[in-house]
């Protein structure tokens, strides 16, 4: 099957909604789109827009890498996903009520295997008994999505740890109105911006009952940190303080930052600081990035952590392939957006299927860490395969098997010229008692090498700025 | 605001200034020794050292390269140029959201000068260049700092650290030159006062107040007891206190009763009966009570209370 | 049994410790064979405690000091009423019955290794050795608490908690939590539910059987294990101590070894060096000391 190209269909015709963008480009020319290309360059270079590259010895940070040509989303389609977005964020808000202040009913009602969830990485036995505000255990939620050769958008992965990637989201908005400000005029494109104030406005509905006109900062692990330049962003965009573990300190179970003029109590941190090192007098103890009490504060109900703890029980790999069962369990509805087809070989006759087809199926090991032992079956050799067989027959409860996503294509410029090339979609979405909102649109990743379906810019991946449409009447 | 970014600021402020007079020091010492005998040469850098208290770990013989490079590029020194710039530029670089770009940019571009240049081979060839290149950059980010900061509390303390620290170096370099200055001969010592006011852009300045007069008593009343000169021990306590005045309105701190009553001594000395109890012993009580100051500024903002390692306990 | 036990925490710091957060877990369990009658925690420096449960199910206090302080005195009094724990009669599961998916699955937290019960192919092999051709699931798992107690020497101060039980089982010598971690490991190699527990125990030395003579013993924490025979539940056995899991023994809690339900962790910033004195009282009989304690406050005020 060729792949599905956002832009142009099979028969190589631009789709309706980039005809215009197409044209536009066409008329630009090559030389021209260059020149932009190196204008879009400089921008983020003066913008100190970089990320950290972690196998450069020298720290060395490399420019944003973004591509000229935007993806666009039509307003149908982005109802479609949006909608989509807050149910299944909805839905998985309330799986980590159930799981960690409820009742477990979840796993009472066998929707989702106990085993499972107690054998996932980010399953917190801290986490049992932290309140949190109604719905708000995730308030930033991403959610990688992508589209199959059929067109039909589906959830690959859910981010509800501390998903990072938004601040490119404003910058490329940025940069791009800039570098192509007559096309985006033409285009009716819903903004981004207002970003920072509904994180702020979320964040602040989140904060605990009793604090009036709540306090809110940003935790970030510091400036060593390849995300750091997100944190101080946002920090920026809400105007709120930026802080490091050594500036807030814990007193009868109270959050307080360190300030000249004394202490000065903190009722939501917004933390981009990993469970593990958070607070050292519960989890490791040699972690110098956290805040030790914090968690006790949040257990006293004192301070809001969002994200809350122990979120990676249901952003686990072994608990996705039950994310729709979820959703029709907890909201009585069906899923409107599928996952990527996954087999659960300790089903008998699921396991016959994923060894029949095991050189068409990527395998994962669900207890394992950072994509270990991940398997992809059409580039693996016979006796790797061998090997995975074996390992499935032995243990099937080890493994979920998923099918390949051929990711869709996207005209992105190269040496030039627009070439297809595979991307994916991350959107934001923010939940808190006010409600669940998602930013229009997200980060599209492109995997910049010919072929490649990596969209990670750590391994040459770019971006795209996302234009969401507002279509009719919006 | 933070304690943490209040004190990264105050850092900034002092680093940048302790850049800037070590320079300056070494220029004077140049030129000192320009029209002085060879056999002046070791003694002169030694002195230098111990102005900057460093004397004890400074091994080698005093030779004017050696202790140049000691005092601009080793890395290993805490005290030297290159040390002072990096510390300025990792202290910037945490507060980076604090400060204007301009600032940071200004920082972070002599950082990166100083780490392009081939400063020992530029030392060996034109110190005064590089002596003049230093001060010059340091005057550039005070310039800038005054020009594009705004003035609240994070400016306040940034201030703070440097009037603190030039205060400082400015009774170092005195505690040291006045003494062995005013036991030379009186030819030596003329020249040799010339070059202490040159060495704190005083030159001008002294002479216009008192008309080429040049009595060692009168420089060091000036560069101790001045309330117009900028640099002067007693004009740096008097924007000092204004800061730190405006970090706690209303309130009286120890640290504001400390400086003020360092300031007051000052203000109301008279460089006579300094020199007839003892100079040495008057500006070794001023150092120690400019460093209490500090401390007392770093135990009322910014002491965090983690500044102890974390330990982690276990019983069973 | 009525006991009552006083188990006290105090760090010497040689200079100020400040900002001091503590986890305590020393309460003992009130679940049905042993009751929970009085449960009296004093912090000094006074600090706000905050009680909750844990997952495990165990009461834990968390506080914390900012204040400077030179030494730090926790001190927990409790007062239980114990009662003889039933053991797993023969004959209830075979061997063949931890298959069974809902243990398998569901257990599987009590069935996999941790940092403290990682084990190698040597304490797999001697586990499967001592349980070779015993089909009662009850035989097995006395068979095994048997055999570690008759390998293993009890070695007071031979290691620190976190040591590895590969070393703990090459030396063949440990303290309790040692004890406890190897028997764990041995259960799970077997793919036996196995789990760690933390408590008290009301003996002259943590590794004889003997009652004590004196009505009030000087003694540590204990450690000890819980194991799963189908069809009666979790059973306990003690690997360091002969006796039966009975009386004597005071559970806090449980989980899947020593981190979850460590006595005391915690933090803070100041000197490395520091002194730690811990000591468990417990006593029984007639009127605790407590009781006489209370009787004679309310004595004075008359």
């Amino acid at each position: 099957m060729p792949d599905f190209d956002e832009a142009t269909t099979a028969a190589a015709a631009p789709r309706d909604h980039y005809r215009d963008l197409l044209a536009r480009l066409d008329q630009v020319g090559g030389d021209e789109l260059a020149d932009r290309a190196r204008l879009l360059d400089s921008i983020f270079r003066s913008l100190g827009i970089t990320f950290a590259v972690y196998d450069d010895e020298r720290g060395a940070e490399r420019t944003w890498p973004m591509d000229l040509v935007p993806r666009i989303i039509p307003a149908d389609e982005w109802r479609h996903l949006e909608a989509g977005l807050v149910q299944r964020v909805t839905a998985l808000n309330r799986f980590l009520d159930d799981l960690y202040v409820g009742d477990q009913a979840a796993l009472h009602d066998g929707v989702v295997p106990r085993w499972l969830v107690e054998s996932a990485d980010g399953y917190s036995r801290e986490a049992y008994g932290i309140p949190a505000p109604a719905g708000a255990r995730c308030v930033v939620a991403g959610i990688d999505i992508v589209r199959d050769g059929e067109g039909t958008y589906r959830v690959l992965e859910d981010n509800l740890r501390v998903p990072s990637g938004i601040s490119y989201v404003l910058e490329n908005r940025v940069a791009m109105t800039r570098v192509l400000p007559v096309a985006f005029a033409r285009h009716r494109v819903r903004p981004v911006n207002h970003y920072g104030s509904a994180l702020l406005r979320a964040l602040r509905a989140a904060a605990p009952p009793a604090s009036g006109e709540p306090t809110v900062v940003v935790l970030t692990p510091g400036t060593a940190n390849s995300a750091y330049f997100e944190h101080a962003f946002l920090a920026r965009q809400m105007g709120v303080e930026l802080v490091e573990g050594r500036d807030l300190t814990v007193e009868d179970h109270v959050v307080y930052m360190r300030t000249t003029r004394g202490l000065e109590r903190v009722d939501v941190v917004y933390r981009r600081v990993g469970d593990e090192f958070l607070d050292p007098a519960v989890f490791r103890s040699d972690s110098l990035l956290g805040v030790p009490g914090i968690v006790s504060a949040a257990r006293a109900g004192n301070v809001t952590l969002a994200n809350a703890l122990g979120n990676g029980a249901a952003d686990d790999k072994g608990i996705y392939p039950f994310v729709p069962d979820l959703i029709e369990y907890y909201l009585g509805a069906e899923p409107i957006l599928p996952n990527v087809t996954t087999y659960l070989p300790w089903e008998a006759d699921q396991l016959e299927t994923v060894l029949d087809r095991l050189d068409q199926l990527v395998v994962k090991p669900v207890a394992e860490a950072g994509g270990y032992g991940i398997v992809i079956g059409h580039e693996a050799s016979d006796e790797e395969l061998g090997r995975v067989a074996e390992a499935l027959r032995a243990d099937p409860r080890g493994y979920i098997a998923q099918e390949v996503v051929r990711l869709s294509t996207h005209p992105t410029l190269v040496d030039g010229e627009l070439r297809p090339r595979h991307i994916d979609l991350r959107p934001f979405v923010l939940s808190s008692p006010a409600g669940v909102e998602v930013i229009p649109g997200g980060l599209t990743r492109v995997a910049l090498p010919e072929g490649s379906l990596i969209v990670n810019s750590s391994r040459g991946g770019g971006s795209k700025d996302t234009w969401v449409l507002a279509g009719d009447g919006a | 605001m933070l304690s943490r970014h209040a004190e990264h600021l105050f850092w900034i402020g002092r680093y940048v200034e302790r850049a800037e007079d070590t320079a300056r020091m070494l220029d004077v010492t140049y030129h000192t020794l320009l029209e002085s005998p060879p056999s002046e040469e070791g003694p002169a850098w030694r002195e230098l050292l111990e102005v900057l208290h460093l004397h004890e770990v400074f091994d080698d013989e005093p030779t004017a390269a050696a202790v140049s490079r000691y005092l601009v590029l080793d890395p290993a020194n805490p005290g030297s140029v290159v040390s002072a710039v990096d510390r300025a530029r990792t202290n910037a670089q945490a507060v980076r959201d604090r400060i204007s770009t301009e600032m940071w940019e200004a920082i972070n571009a002599f950082f990166l000068e100083l780490q392009e240049m081939d400063l020992g081979t530029a030392l060996d060839r034109r110190p005064y260049e590089v002596f003049r290149t230093i001060k010059n950059r340091c005057q550039a980010i005070n310039g800038v700092s005054a020009q594009t900061m705004p003035r609240d509390d994070g400016y306040r303390f940034s201030v703070l650290g440097l009037m603190l620290e030039r205060a400082e170096m400015t009774c170092r370099l005195l505690a040291v030159r006045y003494a062995r200055l005013t036991r030379g001969s009186q030819p030596m010592w003329f020249h040799a006062w010339v070059a202490v006011l040159k060495s704190v852009s005083a030159f001008e300045a002294y002479l216009k107040e008192h008309e080429a007069a040049l009595e060692p008593t009168r420089v060091l009343e000036f560069l101790l007891l001045s309330t117009t000169f900028p640099r002067s021990v007693l004009y740096c306590l008097r924007v000092a206190e204004t800061q730190l005045g405006g970090l706690t309105p209303g309130t009286r701190s120890t640290a504001q009763r400390l400086l003020g009553r360092v300031r007051a001594r000052c203000e109301f000395a008279d460089v006579d009966e300094i020199l007839d109890s003892g100079l040495d012993q008057f500006l070794e009580e001023l150092q120690q009570d400019i460093y209490d100051v500090a401390e007392a500024v770093d135990a009322h903002f910014f002491r965090s209370g983690t500044d102890l390692d974390l330990r982690s306990i276990e019983s069973t | 049994m009525r006991l009552e036990i006083r188990y006290v925490n105090r760090f010497v710091y040689p200079t100020p410790a400040r900002e001091s957060h503590n986890v305590l877990r020393a309460c003992p369990a009130d679940d049905g064979t042993q009751r929970l009658l009085d449960f009296d925690l004093s912090i000094d420096p006074t600090a706000r405690v905050l009680t909750y449960v844990d997952s495990w199910g165990t009461r834990v206090d968390a506080f914390g000091i900012r204040a400077p302080h030179e030494r730090l005195l926790v001190t927990a009094e409790a007062v239980v009423e114990t009662s003889a724990r039933p053991a797993a009669p023969r004959g209830v599961a075979g061997r063949s019955d931890y298959a069974d998916p809902e243990i398998r699955l569901d257990l599987g937290q009590y069935l996999r290794r941790t940092g403290h019960t990682a084990w190698d192919s040597a304490i797999e092999t001697f586990a499967r050795d001592v349980c070779e051709g015993i089909d009662d699931a009850t035989d097995a798992v006395a068979a095994l608490d048997g055999a570690v107690r008759d390998a293993m020497t009890y070695t007071p101060g031979a290691t620190e908690v976190g040591v590895d039980i590969t070393n703990v089982w090459a030396t063949r010598q440990g303290v309790c939590q040692d004890f406890a971690h190897l028997a764990i490991a041995m259960y799970r190699s077997l793919g036996i539910p196995a789990r760690y527990v933390s408590g008290y125990i009301y003996a002259s030395d943590l590794s004889g059987g003997d009652l004590p003579d004196q009505a009030e013993v000087e003694i540590e924490t204990h450690a000890w294990v819980e194991v799963l025979v189908p069809g009666f539940g979790w059973w306990g056995l003690d690997p360091t101590n002969p006796q039966d899991v009975g009386e004597r023994h005071v559970k806090i809690g449980h989980g899947r070894d020593y981190d979850d339900v460590m006595p005391l962790r915690g933090v803070y910033h100041g000197p490395s060096e520091h002194t730690l004195s811990v000591g468990v009282q417990i006593s029984r009989e007639g009127l605790t000391r407590r009781e006489l304690d209370r009787m004679q406050q309310a004595q004075a005020q008359q």
